[in-house]
């Protein structure tokens, strides 16, 4: 069998190539004591490459193991905004529950103190002017409880009186109105007047100028109308008029923001009138049928 | 010599990556050998010489080597000697299709596999691994293997892939990488 020069060169080659790893297991083999220089050679050559095959494996390893967290805080975070989301929205309903509480608990607070007849009734909508203003509100009390006329309070004051009862729901009239009158007094001077609708969001009454009125004071139900309970907040002078004789025109803001009413009070029955011998209390004298100061 | 150039550069590629990937998954067992699939495809290639495909599988064993912390020398040995025995079924047998890619891969697996061991177990003395070790290790090599032949026929692909795009593979297209011959 005749072997080429080129068979032999390649067999050749072979066993040069396959001596590399020979000798390197040789040198692996070898008591690190007793070392060659060869040996000695192999190993020094062999450290830095094994340093950057290490460390290439270790960037690449650390590429991808960001990549793989990246997906993963991508889940994490749309998880996360997700669950977010329905806690602001949860957050949005505890805190108008809390509104919502603290009104309740006012107009509890206000039923305690309030010695009339009254119940509840829930703002069931609204009339706005084109300038976005409470013009008139609905609550949910039909004529079966309420009659044209009724005061109706909230826990901050006066908001006005029952304009129409229908079955389900009754209009009521803002102290605002220009239709409406109610008998009120200062609280401080105690000048009585009556106060009349003016705009949206301002009533004006006429008083003596003999009597020292201020801005800022606190203008409150008289009782002498015997619609309104005496006593409770009506709004506050904030601009004072001066006319032609001896009145004055005060011009007053409402105590109450009927933009944020959600309860108010329908008085049925004016409180009873106190018995001088204090043996028993009087009938509740109805307040239906009692019709506003003309 | 660019093409040898291309397998030893994918081949530490894939090495590193194959490592990350391990690192992240936390798999030790079912890793694929992704050099010798490498060698494999050298070992088939009429355009990758006898010298050229044996410096290739020696490199990428002493890449192995050094990565998986062997006894250098040791996985360099292997890779030579399968790509020598490759190389030899390689006038015997063709490799077409994805399931006979898939195939070469397994086998080029359990042939690594049994050369590494008879290497190690041949120097186990000298190199102070015990033989027990050893034969111990043989119980979870099937899951290596699996990997490997899971991943050959992509990888497969994705080398012919890579050479046409490098211009590197001279096939006519009716063959090219995408027809699967």
């Amino acid at each position: 069998m005749a072997l080429s020069l080129r068979s032999i060169r390649n067999g050749a080659v072979i066993v040069v190539l396959l001596g590399i790893p020979v000798l390197l297991l040789r040198s692996t083999a070898q008591d690190p004591h007793r070392m060659s220089a060869f040996d000695r050679a192999v190993r020094r050559i062999g450290a830095p490459l094994e340093a950057a095959v290490s460390y290439s494996a270790g960037m690449l390893g650390a590429f991808f193991e960001r990549w793989v967290l990246q997906a993963r805080l991508q889940d994490t975070n749309e998880r996360l905004s997700s669950e977010n989301r329905e806690l602001r929205q949860r957050m949005r309903e505890l805190v108008h529950l809390q509104e919502e509480n603290q009104q309740l608990r006012r107009a509890l607070q206000m039923r305690e103190k309030v010695h009339e007849d009254m119940i509840p009734a829930e703002r069931v909508g609204v009339d706005q002017s084109p300038f976005f203003r409470v013009v008139n509100i609905r609550v949910d009390r039909g004529r079966e409880y309420a009659r044209p006329g009724m005061a109706v309070l909230s826990p901050d004051g006066v908001v006005g009186r029952i304009d129409k009862a229908l079955d389900d729901y009754s209009d009521v009239m803002l102290i605002t109105d220009p239709r409406s009158k109610i008998a009120v007094e200062l609280a401080r001077t105690k000048a009585q007047g009556i106060l009349e609708g003016r705009t949206e969001d301002s009533c004006s009454m006429e008083v003596s100028k003999d009597y020292d009125v201020e801005v800022g004071e606190l203008v409150q139900t008289s009782g002498v109308d015997e619609l309104f309970p005496k006593g409770h907040p009506v709004g506050q002078v904030v601009e004072i008029e001066p006319l032609v004789g001896d009145q004055q025109r005060l011009h007053v803001v409402p105590a109450v923001r009927f933009d944020r009413i959600d309860v108010v009070w329908v008085v049925l029955a004016n409180a009873p009138r106190p018995d001088p011998r204090g043996e028993s209390e009087g009938p509740l004298q109805q307040a239906r049928g009692l019709g506003p100061v003309q | 010599m660019l093409r040898a150039f291309v397998y030893v550069v994918l081949g530490w590629l894939l090495i590193a990556l194959t490592g990350g990937m391990a690192d992240v998954l936390s798999l030790t067992v079912m890793l694929p050998a992704t050099s010798v699939v490498i060698v494999t495809y050298a070992a088939f290639s009429p355009h990758t010489s006898v010298h050229a495909g044996l410096a290739v599988a020696i490199g990428l064993g002493y890449l192995e080597d050094l990565h998986q912390g062997a006894p250098i020398g040791t996985l360099a040995l292997a890779h030579g000697l399968t790509f020598l025995l490759l190389r030899w079924a390689s006038g015997r047998f063709a490799i077409t299709g994805f399931i006979m890619r898939a195939v070469a891969g397994l086998l080029s697996a359990v042939l690594l596999d049994a050369v590494t061991l008879a290497i190690l177990l041949v120097l186990a003395d000298p190199l102070g691994v015990p033989r027990e070790a050893l034969l111990g290790v043989t119980s979870v090599l099937h899951w290596h293997v699996l990997a490997t032949m899971l991943v050959a026929p992509p990888l497969w692909a994705g080398v012919d892939r890579l050479l046409a795009a490098l211009r590197l593979d001279d096939r006519p297209p009716q063959q090219a990488y995408w027809t699967g011959k």
